[in-house]
Formats: C-alpha cells, sequence, structure tokens
C-alpha cells in the first residue's frame, strides 16, 4: 500500500477537472448525452483510474487486471474519456461521441475493447460485477478487483438489492460498490437524495463495509479505495456524497439539466474548469495488475462419456440436462453452475452434488441469477450454465437482452 | 478500439408448458421462446429425449452468444440412438415413407404426441412425416420448407407454448413464401389450469388425438 504522501494530490485533482472539460466537449460535440452525471464522478474516476486500479493499456480486457464496471451507463463520456487519458486512444477521437461511425456509442457497449458488457438499462451492472468478483475470488484466486460505480437514480431498483444481497453473503470483498450520490435523477431530486445516514445504514445492514465519503475530495476518495482493500469477508460500499454538475457555474446541482449538452454554456465552464488546473499538461498512467490470472482452457468442451440410455426407458429431458452438465464438468474444470433455488427441480445438482465448489446458488432472485451469469462468463474465465424454471426467465428479460449488447452482432456459430 | 466480445452465457429453463401439471399456470413457461427468440444473438434448443438433451447441452457449451435450453418436466421415451450427431440448425426426420401425406412437427413433449398421432393416421392408412427441430432458433427452414413439399404440403405445427413467438411462428416464417402449403398451429391458446400433465396436454389441445384430427382435417380440404 502506497502512503499518501507519494501521491500527487493536486495530479488527480487535475485529471478530475480534465475529465469533465473532456466530458462536456464530447457531449457538445455530439448535441446530446449526460455531462452533469459525468460531472458528479470526475474525482472517482479521476482516483479509480489513475490511483487505484490495477490495469493494462495494451489489453484493456486482460483476465489479470482489475474490472471496472459503470452501471449508470449514460455516464459513457467520462468512462472514454478516463480510457483516453489513460492513453488507450487519442483525447480528440471523445469528439466522435455518438456518431454512427464511432463505436463510441451514447451508453457503453463491448463493441469497444475496454467493456465487458453493455450498460444503460439501469439496476443491472452490480449483478455483473459480482460475477466477476465471484470467479476472482473462487475460481481464479487471483487478487485482481471489481469496482462498479452505481448512481443513485438506480439504488431504487430491486435488482441492485437482489446484488447486493448476493455480494454479502458470498463475502466479495474483492468487490468496492461506489454509491455516486448526486440526488438528482432524471425528472426529479431521488427519493433519498442527500441522507447518507439513510444509505449507510441500508448498505450496513445488508452486511457491506460501508464508508460515507465527500465523493469530490480526492483524499477521502484514496483513503476509502485503500481501506477496501484490507477489509476481508464483506464487500464495501463506497457512498460518495457528490453534486450533479459539479464545478459548472450555475449547474451544479441544479435540476433540468439530466442528459443536455452544455451547449453555448460549454465554453464559459470550459475556461472556468481550465483555471481551475494547475498543470495542464498533467499526464497520469495506469498501474499494473500484480498478479497474473490463471490460464483456462474454454474451447471445444466435451461430455465426458455419450449418452447412455436404452430405447425402453423414460427420462425427462430436464434430468438428462443434469446428467449432461456433470458430464461437461468431468472434462473441464471451468464448467460451472448457477441456479435460482431450483437445483432439484432442474437437475443442475448433478453437478453440485460431483463438484460443490463450482455451483453457485443465486437463491430467488434470478436477476441476479443471469447478470452473474453474464459476469462470471466475461473474458472467457468461465463455461456458464445458468438454471431455473422457463417461467421464471421472463423478470429476467432486461438482462437477457442487455447480454445481446454484450455479444457480437454476428449470428452464433456452431462448434467446428 | 472495435473488438468485439462474445459472452458465452447459458441458460436453462425447465418446467415448460402445460405439461409440468398440477402446479398451475405460474410456474408454466409459456412465453419462453418467444422471449429467446427475440433475441438477434440467441441459440434456442429444444430437445425432445435424453440423448439429444445431452448433446444439446455439450453444443450450448461450444457455441457463441446466449443459449437457451428448453428442457420439460414428463418422462419421455428415448428417440435417438446414442451415437446420434446433433448439429445446431439441424432438423431430424424422426419417420418417413415415400407415401407421406402430412408433415407434423413437435418438440419436446409435443414430438411424442406428434409420433403417437402418426401412428393414429397410420391404422387409418393416411402416412405422416415427422420432424423434430432440435433448435427453434436458427431453425432448419429448408428441412420444413423440403418436407412440407414432400409431405404434399400440409403441416400441423404442435407446441406446448403460447401460440405467438414460439415454434408454431417459426415454421409458419419458414413457409411464408411458399406456394400450395397449408398450416395448422396447435398451441395453448388460453390461460391454462392446474390438472394433470397427460389431462391438460389434452385439454388444451396438444394430444395425439388432436394433432391426428388436424392432419385429417388438412387432407380434406
Amino acid at each position: 500500500m502506497k502512503g499518501d504522501k507519494n501521491v500527487n494530490i493536486q495530479a488527480l485533482k487535475d485529471m478530475a477537472n480534465k475529465l469533465r472539460i473532456d466530458s462536456i466537449v464530447a457531449t457538445n460535440a455530439s448535441k446530446s448525452g449526460h455531462p452533469t452525471s459525468c460531472a458528479s464522478m470526475a474525482e472517482i474516476m479521476s482516483v479509480l483510474f489513475f490511483h487505484t486500479m490495477r490495469y493494462k493499456i495494451s489489453a484493456p480486457r486482460d483476465p489479470s487486471s482489475d474490472r471496472f464496471i459503470l452501471s449508470k451507463g449514460h455516464a459513457a463520456p467520462i468512462l472514454y474519456a478516463a480510457w483516453a487519458e489513460a492513453g488507450l486512444f487519442p483525447v480528440e477521437d471523445l469528439k466522435n461521441l455518438r456518431k454512427f461511425e464511432s463505436d463510441l456509442e451514447g451508453h457503453p457497449t463491448p463493441r469497444l475493447s475496454f467493456i465487458d458488457v453493455g450498460t444503460g438499462s439501469l439496476g443491472q451492472g452490480l449483478a455483473v460485477a459480482a460475477g466477476m468478483a465471484y470467479v476472482g475470488k473462487y475460481f481464479d484466486q487471483t487478487p485482481y478487483r471489481v469496482y462498479c460505480l452505481v448512481g443513485d437514480g438506480e439504488a431504487a431498483e430491486g435488482s441492485i438489492w437482489e446484488a447486493l444481497h448476493f455480494a454479502s453473503h458470498y463475502k466479495l470483498d474483492n468487490l468496492v460498490v461506489i454509491f455516486d450520490v448526486n440526488r438528482l435523477g432524471q425528472s426529479e431530486p431521488t427519493s433519498l437524495q442527500h441522507q447518507m445516514d439513510v444509505y449507510d445504514a441500508r448498505l450496513k445492514a445488508f452486511g457491506f463495509h460501508s464508508l460515507v465519503v465527500d465523493g469530490h475530495d480526492v483524499s477521502e476518495l484514496i483513503k476509502a479505495f485503500d481501506e477496501a482493500a484490507t477489509v476481508t469477508g464483506k464487500p464495501t460500499a463506497v457512498i460518495a456524497k457528490t453534486y450533479k454538475g459539479k464545478g459548472f457555474p450555475n449547474i451544479e446541482d441544479k435540476e433540468n439539466w439530466h442528459g443536455k449538452a452544455l451547449g453555448a454554456e460549454g465554453e464559459k465552464i470550459i475556461k472556468h474548469l481550465q483555471a481551475q488546473i494547475t498543470d495542464g499538461g498533467v499526464s497520469l498512467s495506469a498501474r499494473a495488475p500484480t498478479a497474473d490470472a490463471p490460464r483456462v482452457h474454454l474451447r471445444d468442451v466435451t461430455l465426458s462419456a455419450p449418452p447412455a440410455y436404452e430405447r425402453a426407458q423414460r427420462v425427462a429431458t430436464r434430468l438428462a440436462y443434469g446428467t449432461a452438465l456433470r458430464k461437461l464438468a468431468d472434462t473441464n474444470m471451468r464448467v460451472i453452475a448457477l441456479d435460482g433455488d431450483t437445483k432439484n427441480s432442474t437437475f443442475s445438482d448433478k453437478l453440485r452434488n460431483a463438484y460443490p465448489e463450482r455451483y453457485v446458488e443465486c437463491f430467488i432472485a434470478e436477476q441476479t441469477l443471469v447478470g452473474v451469469a453474464m459476469g462470471a462468463a466475461c473474458r472467457q474465465r468461465a463455461i456458464v450454465f445458468a438454471s431455473t424454471f422457463a417461467a421464471f426467465f421472463t423478470r429476467t428479460f432486461d438482462q437477457v437482452t442487455s447480454s445481446t449488447s454484450s455479444t457480437s452482432t454476428t449470428s452464433p456459430t456452431s462448434p467446428t | 478500439m472495435g473488438a468485439i466480445s462474445q459472452s458465452d452465457m447459458n441458460l436453462v429453463g425447465s418446467h415448460c408448458g402445460v405439461s409440468i401439471g398440477e402446479d398451475g399456470p405460474s410456474q408454466m413457461g409459456l412465453e419462453d421462446l418467444a422471449l429467446f427468440r427475440a433475441v438477434p444473438t440467441a441459440t434456442v434448443f429444444y430437445p425432445s429425449d435424453a440423448v439429444s438433451t445431452e448433446r444439446a447441452v455439450e453444443l450450448a457449451a461450444n457455441t457463441k452468444g446466449i443459449c437457451y435450453i428448453r428442457t420439460s418436466r414428463p418422462e419421455t421415451a428415448i428417440i435417438y440412438d446414442s451415437d446420434t450427431v446433433f448439429k445446431v440448425g439441424e432438423a431430424k426426420i424422426v419417420r418417413e415413407s415415400a407415401q407421406d401425406k402430412v408433415l407434423l412437427i413437435g418438440a419436446g413433449i409435443t414430438l411424442h404426441e406428434a409420433l403417437a398421432a402418426a401412428d393414429d393416421l397410420q391404422k387409418k392408412g393416411v402416412s405422416a412425416r415427422v420432424l423434430d427441430p432440435f433448435t427453434v432458433k436458427p431453425l432448419d427452414e429448408r428441412a420444413v420448407r423440403e418436407h412440407a413439399r414432400a409431405a404434399g404440403g400440409r403441416v400441423v405445427v404442435v407446441e406446448d407454448h403460447y401460440q405467438a413467438g414460439g415454434l408454431g411462428e417459426a415454421v409458419l416464417s419458414a413457409l411464408a413464401a411458399e406456394r400450395d402449403v397449408v398450416v395448422r398451429h396447435l398451441c395453448v391458446r388460453s390461460v391454462p389450469r392446474s390438472g394433470a400433465p397427460a389431462q391438460l396436454v389434452d385439454a388444451f389441445g396438444l394430444s395425439a388425438r388432436h394433432v391426428a384430427a388436424a392432419a385429417q382435417e388438412l387432407l380434406q380440404l
């Protein structure tokens, strides 16, 4: 752990304002987007991407790297800005935001080399992050960490609370959830506004190591993330009190600025932000991962034995599923099964009985079941089978459609 | 930039349709095929016996994108030899003759109803061809068209699913541009209720006698 005295606090403050400026420039170029939603998380992004997180610019989806999931996907411009400022692509390219010819889409999709899952349908990112953290802690057993930024607006989604329950139950101490509590939703203030004590009490009740911080104080954020890294046996929630449009005079903390480019105001605000930057040429780089994730082989998976039935037999296809799942698991250590407390009906318990460490009970929380499955499958870490009653996948349709913006637009191909 | 990730997630839904029986409609998957067929990157398996189910699981593990496997609660007969090879998008013809007058298409429990209907029809002197789609998406549209034509342009498709978006509509889409083909679509057309599985399969019009009757009606046209 680096001591604070080694950290250039001013450089991180400058970077936060650069990220704000980048977000204004990009959204003004596209004449649309969410610059005020970016501004509230500028210091969080600066600290995560230029101090806390360990990752590789040369390989944005390297399995050994820390993961960052932007659950509030509408703040995409500042995520793109962070990767550009870290050196992945020219900052100038940010002006192509939302253009048909560019992969810098309105909300993040995995067309981009540094995005694991599509976000933007709110409330979904945390279950995905929990799936990644589960794999990191229990399968990869590699010290990469998972950071998920959740907006306070989307904290009203039930799927967030399902995922918190999952993360806490499985003691995912490699997971940090950052709540960007900027007080304002799209059309009005959020239900809790800046009642930080209420968030804190809820997160503690859910079994999190919870910290309330000033989300615009770089030093406090550094301390919080450092502390999170020392916590064992529970995930950490960093509840950041922030202001929507922070640093934008006459816009900060004001309603009716959600999802609007700043337009003519933008130039004045950029000058205002530039005046606060002490080193305009500030350049910070990513820290490298500390350990390599194990190499895994996920291709050409086969049943350990061919189907073995007599013509006179009568067998339910659900039972044959369990039999086959177990036979796949025999031949590949990374075949895992998830279920929503129906394992003795779907017969996913066949895998659990043979390889209990490769079974993940998601309890009766199907949105989390599918979100965790998506996260566990990311970066080619595992072959994931998630089962429940067919009827109960209907409530996961949002996750299922998001998974399609997490995949290629080409048709699925059969194995050769 | 530009590399596109492939999230390989396999979802498996059991207890599809009215054939689960006594638990009633809240536990019956009756829209799941519509849901997953609507997803552009999805592959949808609907295996009809234990052999093909095991191979569906193996194929899903090796298939890019989201895979959905629909499984059933009732015990059903083994249709295939253990060494049968299955492929995504490749249907199986489980019964055929040169005299076939109608094509019966079913999946899961309804494939077994279609086979029983083919037995009944045979007793009445009508030869029926029976097709198992194996994957509903992609559907083996070429096989559906080819065998529909070979069976005199008469098709009965039967599924344990609501009318919209399931196997029946997939078959109808495949045949939309075919001249001289008529299709009867048997499916669950109202909200079901509790009851014994076989009782519900019959009451909602999916049983062998309904399939045979639909085939006979087509022969009258």
